[in-house]
């Protein structure tokens, strides 16, 4: 019998949430044949996300979650590994998925609502096992339960010229992505003869005493092309191109996925694949006893691109009149900010570190997703074909018509620059915190000192809040025609109930994350994906 | 401890958020019960500021404090330690690493306001400028009534919060929130360019804010890094404290000092790339003039009034003290360079103006330029005298925007050119605007005067070259403000045409907004012994710690280069 055969076994008991999702999906399809109706579907589309919260509350909370943290050689062998980034991805994703049924509520026609909601599902279900993935096959699995369905929930909503356009961009870009991506995972796995994200870690990383140096050059090959595959879901420059022109082609919903869904996925991939987080049982080299672990080629990698990315996409932004076209690059600017927290997640693990940068990088991806939902909600909401909200001039006059949406949408707006007493601020406070508190890390036992460079960091730092205030000048553009401009023809749609509703919640998380007890609890979720049960050099802990 | 005082510290801040909530829901119809409820919520703000200045005088510590900023009435304070907060927003417990060092202290984000002698007169002109402002705009503004106090209030939130707050984020909030209001109050209630206006004012000002958000973070992270045990706090004084200790420690080797310099050199740009906006100083002044004479008179009276004061504030509790051997080798040449050329160029183009906003908008540049200059005296007198020509300046300057403002009502016209001999018409008016310009040109007997002969004894001290030619500028605002007042005033009486309805003289809500102002000028003016005792622990803190600098001979500060071979964080001992 396989030694982990118990740990394989109870896989099934811990991933049963995205099994209810799966099987939500398929009652979607099957009864989308019979009957078109928007709200039984997208009611029983919530009910089945319930229904995941539910089992994933009891797996948590229930007499399983002693047997959480799977044991030490476990780790080596599972597939999967429900630790609390698992968790906690699960939980966001869940979230995301009810907003995103909320969003998307009235866009798609009668005919396809379920084969909509049903394909929403099975995406949610990938991103939440890309959380848990701990093998490079099962990831590469949970990325394209994200990616295929998305072809066909780009193509669904409309059929125009436009979006079927934008919809085989987006295909055969996301494609090629993925091979990039299959491509580095072949590498590592030739270099380390496994496939276990865990144990490949563990020999590109060397354990005590074993010189890495011989596959340090391949391995970089490795990481740069899962970088460039993940980079094309975070909308990373330079693999952005496709972000401006497919967000203006496809529905609002659509554009509102796109800025988000796949950046949760990827994001988290990048944290497990480069080994940000890591499970207990891993130990390295080249750190001592905290969850991250990477040589110095990384960070400098994440440090280019998030300098890149923040500047080209702020810049670029400026230039936009397209409301849709000005997010695309907004949301390529904000994954700049979060590639801030991730270039300097290593330096920041060390024992003195008072910052954590895959914390810091979680909470901005949280924010970060209510302000770009909500105002994707306000998009789709006002948006009429004889009335269209397309250029940034369209929102004119929205003050006088609508004054309490012109008001949170402001907050967004704000939440955007990252004006205090916003998530924005609160997020980019921590990113930033966390780049200028960066130190090299202690020399491995029996290694030598390693330098950091004292400017990197504060340059980086620089760099980001510069990108900051020039973002200020085209949102501040968005409040601008909103508040001191009339409108040529008012805008005249009420909202929906579930667009407000989108909108509501994600106000409410962009203020309330920003102020004690929010940011304070929500603080405490993001670090515990961090937290390692065992240290690796016992430590007297201090009671908190 | 919750005493009176710390209550009223908190309702300072309280009264006018939940009185911008409440006339923002009332709408467009209640006007006059708008107008009503913000001037009840100003006048309570000004009572409780007349309070607590008061009991400030009162409770001053008799000794002189140690090493740093000993605030009163700090909501949240426990029976021992008097001036901390126990009240965190966010603890950086929560960034612990499981195996981060055992006795490493890891604070928090804290509400932390108090009063010292530095913000106590701040707090209190604040205060008193709401209320003008909201009488001001009783008849000015008649649009979205609503929206227009909500804003002005929530602005006053965010001015008092800045004074007051001991908590560095919390200082940066406050600093950060006083752009929204004033945005919308000149993008929506703003002259003919005032959208333009609105955004260069916010844009300019975020872009230097958030590099002075580095530079306050990075204090932050040194102090923790270099303390052994490693101790992370927020509290600005203790950070006073903890990084004048760090760099006048003894045992420091060459390398460690050298950092020291280096760091403080980028700490003090990045601090400077803000403040010097806000303030502003001479190159990077140029939203001022267009946001002045775009804004509202509610507006321009509390921007030039306080917000600019935020920025020489700023410096002074903040950059001189944290980043004290840069002041002492850069800020000396540059913003006492800077200083003067402000001055002087205000003062010129101030004289060059045909608009009279404008030409009070200049007028401020040049007499900011005086605060500026006695702050970088880096002494005792000038930072005394910097202090109270922030208060001199934010009475005068307010008054005369408010007199422009009332001017402008009656007439619909700014321009010096459509005005002779006003004196003969509006005579209660003429006679404020005589009273404040000389107030505001310095002269003996008014409040002008003692700020600026303490600018000037401070700044002979150190630089007298700087000093001389900053004497310039009082010649020159004598000379821009006598000759509006000759012109406008003075002379055969010409009026614009104003559509037949009558102009009359000054209305007694008009002596409302205008008489406290005046008085505290008289006042202050007469006797300013109390003001400045009241001031001098706050200011004698910064003056001990640049004279402890001083003596320790800095090293030139070498920008080349820095941190090449100099880690941002070292080695800890």
């Amino acid at each position: 019998m396989h030694p982990h055969a118990r740990e394989l076994a109870q896989l099934f008991e811990f991933g049963q949430p995205e099994i209810a999702l799966v099987v939500c999906a398929c009652v979607l399809f099957v009864g989308g044949l019979f009957r078109a109706d928007r709200r039984l579907w997208g009611g029983v589309a919530l009910a089945g996300l319930g229904v995941a919260f539910l089992v994933h509350l009891m797996i948590v909370l229930g007499p399983m979650a002693s047997a959480l943290p799977a044991n030490a050689s476990a780790a080596f062998s599972v597939p999967l590994l429900f630790d609390p980034l698992a968790h906690l991805t699960r939980v966001l994703a869940l979230a995301t998925g009810a907003m995103f049924i909320l969003l998307s509520w009235h866009e798609p026609p009668e005919r396809n609502v379920a084969d909509h909601h049903a394909c929403v599902m099975i995406i949610i279900a990938g991103v939440s096992l890309v959380g848990a993935a701990n093998d490079l096959v099962a990831l590469f699995l949970a990325l394209e339960m994200v990616s295929i369905p998305t072809y066909v929930l780009q193509y669904l909503p409309r059929h125009d010229d436009a979006s079927q356009e934008a919809s085989i961009k987006y295909f055969l870009l996301s494609v090629f992505s993925s091979a990039f991506l299959l491509f580095g995972f072949s590498y590592l796995f030739g270099l380390t003869g496994t496939t276990n994200i865990a144990a490949s870690l563990h020999v590109l990383y060397g354990a005590p005493g074993e010189d890495t140096k011989a596959i340090a050059g391949l391995a970089q090959i490795a990481l740069l092309m899962i970088a460039a595959g993940l980079g094309f879901r975070i909308t990373a420059v330079p693999f952005h191109f496709y972000a401006p022109d497919v967000f203006q082609g496809i529905s609002t919903s659509g554009a509102a996925f796109l800025s988000y869904i796949p950046k949760i996925a990827g994001f988290v991939a990048l944290l497990r694949v480069f080994g940000f987080v890591v499970p207990d049982a891993v130990t390295m080299q080249s750190y001592q006893g905290s969850g991250l672990a990477l040589s110095d080629q990384v960070p400098t990698l994440f440090w280019f691109l998030a300098a890149l990315t923040m500047s080209i996409g702020n810049l670029l932004a400026l230039l936009q009149d397209n409301l849709k076209r000005l997010l695309a690059y907004s949301s390529i600017a904000h994954a700049g900010y979060m590639l801030v927290a991730l270039a300097s997640a290593p330096y920041l693990s060390g024992p003195d570190s008072a910052s954590n940068g895959v914390a810091a990088l979680l909470f901005y991806l949280v924010a970060y997703g209510a302000m770009t939902f909500g105002l994707f909600g306000v998009i789709g909401m006002l948006h009429r074909p004889e009335r269209p909200v397309e250029s940034v001039d369209d929102l004119a006059g929205l003050a006088k018509s609508h004054p309490f949406l012109a008001l949170l949408t402001t907050i967004l707006m704000f939440s955007f620059i990252g004006m205090p007493l916003t998530a924005g601020f609160t997020g980019k406070f921590f990113i930033f915190f966390g780049a200028l508190s960066t130190e090299a890390l202690p020399p491995p036992v029996g290694g030598a000192v390693r330098e950091l460079p004292g400017w990197l960091y504060p340059t980086l730092a620089v760099i980001g809040m510069l990108n900051a205030a020039i973002g200020g000048w085209y949102y501040l553009r968005v409040i601008t025609v909103m508040y001191l401009r009339g409108a040529v023809k008012p805008i005249e749609t009420w909202g929906t109930a579930p667009g407000f509703t989108t909108l509501a919640i994600c106000v409410l998380l962009t203020l309330g994350l920003s102020v004690p007890p929010g940011v304070t609890w929500f603080l405490g979720a993001v670090r515990a994906t961090t937290a390692r049960s065992a240290p690796a050099v016992p430590a007297p802990r201090e009671a908190e | 401890m919750m005493g009176l005082f710390q209550t009223l510290l908190i309702l300072l801040l309280t009264i006018p958020a939940v009185a911008a909530v409440v006339v923002a829901c009332l709408g467009q119809a209640r006007a006059q019960l708008v107008r009503q409820i913000s001037l009840g919520a100003t006048i309570a703000g000004a009572c409780i500021a007349l309070l607590v200045t008061f009991a400030q005088i009162v409770d001053r510590p008799s000794t002189p404090p140690d090493k740093t900023f000993r605030p009163l009435f700090v909501p949240g304070s426990t029976n021992d330690e008097r001036s901390k907060t126990t009240w965190n927003l966010i603890d950086f417990k929560h960034f612990r690493n499981a195996e981060t060092v055992k006795d490493a202290k890891l604070g928090a984000v804290q509400f932390y306001i108090g009063l010292d002698g530095m913000n106590v007169w701040l707090v209190l002109l604040t205060a008193i400028l709401m209320v003008s402002a909201v009488l001001i705009s009783w008849n000015a503004v008649q649009e979205r009534v609503h929206e227009f106090h909500a804003w002005l209030l929530a602005l006053g939130v965010g001015m008092t919060g800045v004074f007051l707050a001991f908590d560095i984020i919390l200082f940066y909030v406050f600093f950060e929130l006083t752009l929204v209001p004033l945005f919308f109050l000149i993008g929506i209630w703003g002259g003919p360019e005032r959208r333009y206006a609105a955004r260069k004012f916010f844009i300019y000002t975020l872009a230097g804010s958030v590099i002075t958000f580095l530079g306050l973070l990075a204090v932050v992270i040194v102090c923790y890094h270099k303390t052994t045990p490693h101790e992370l706090t927020f509290s600005i004084p203790e950070l006073v404290q903890t990084f004048n200790l760090l760099v006048n420690r003894a045992d420091l080797d060459a390398g460690e000092r050298a950092f020291y310099q280096s760091f403080q050199f980028w700490v003090f740009l990045a601090m400077m790339a803000g403040f010097a906006i806000k303030v502003p100083l001479f190159p990077v002044h140029t939203w001022l003039p267009l946001a002045h004479v775009e804004a509202p008179t509610a507006g321009s009276v509390l921007l030039a009034g306080v917000l600019l004061k935020m920025g020489t504030y700023g410096f002074m509790r903040l950059c001189l003290p944290l980043a004290p051997d840069a002041s002492i080798t850069l800020g000396v040449p540059i913003i006492g360079t800077l200083s003067v050329v402000g001055i002087l160029y205000g003062a010129l183009c101030a004289r060059a103006q045909d608009d009279i906003k404008k030409l009070v908008a200049y007028s401020s540049v040049s007499h900011l330029g005086f605060c500026t200059l006695g702050m970088f005296a880096l002494n005792s007198a000038g930072l005394t005298g910097s202090l109270m020509q922030m208060i001199n300046h934010g009475l005068s300057t307010g008054a005369l925007f408010l007199i422009v403002g009332m001017i402008y009502e009656r007439y619909h016209t700014r321009l010096i050119a459509d005005y002779s001999g006003l004196g003969s018409k509006l005579k209660s008016i003429s006679f404020c605007m005589v009273f404040i310009s000389l107030s505001s040109v310095g002269l003996p007997g008014l409040n002008g005067f003692i700020g600026e002969a303490l600018i000037f004894f401070g700044m002979f001290e150190l630089r007298p070259t700087l000093a001389i030619l900053g004497t310039g500028g009082i010649v020159l605002g004598a000379w821009y403000l006598i000759s509006l007042v000759r012109d406008v005033f003075f002379g055969e009486l010409k009026e614009p045409s104003h559509e037949g309805h009558a102009v009359e003289d000054i209305t007694p809500r008009e002596i409302a907004t205008l008489a406290p102002i005046m008085a505290l000028c008289l006042l202050i003016g007469l006797y300013p012994q109390p003001i400045l005792n009241s001031m001098k622990p706050a200011v004698e803190v910064v003056a001990n710690i640049l004279n402890e600098r001083k003596n320790a001979r800095p090293l030139p500060v070498a920008p080349a280069a820095p941190g090449k071979d100099i880690p941002l964080v070292q080695a800890r001992e």
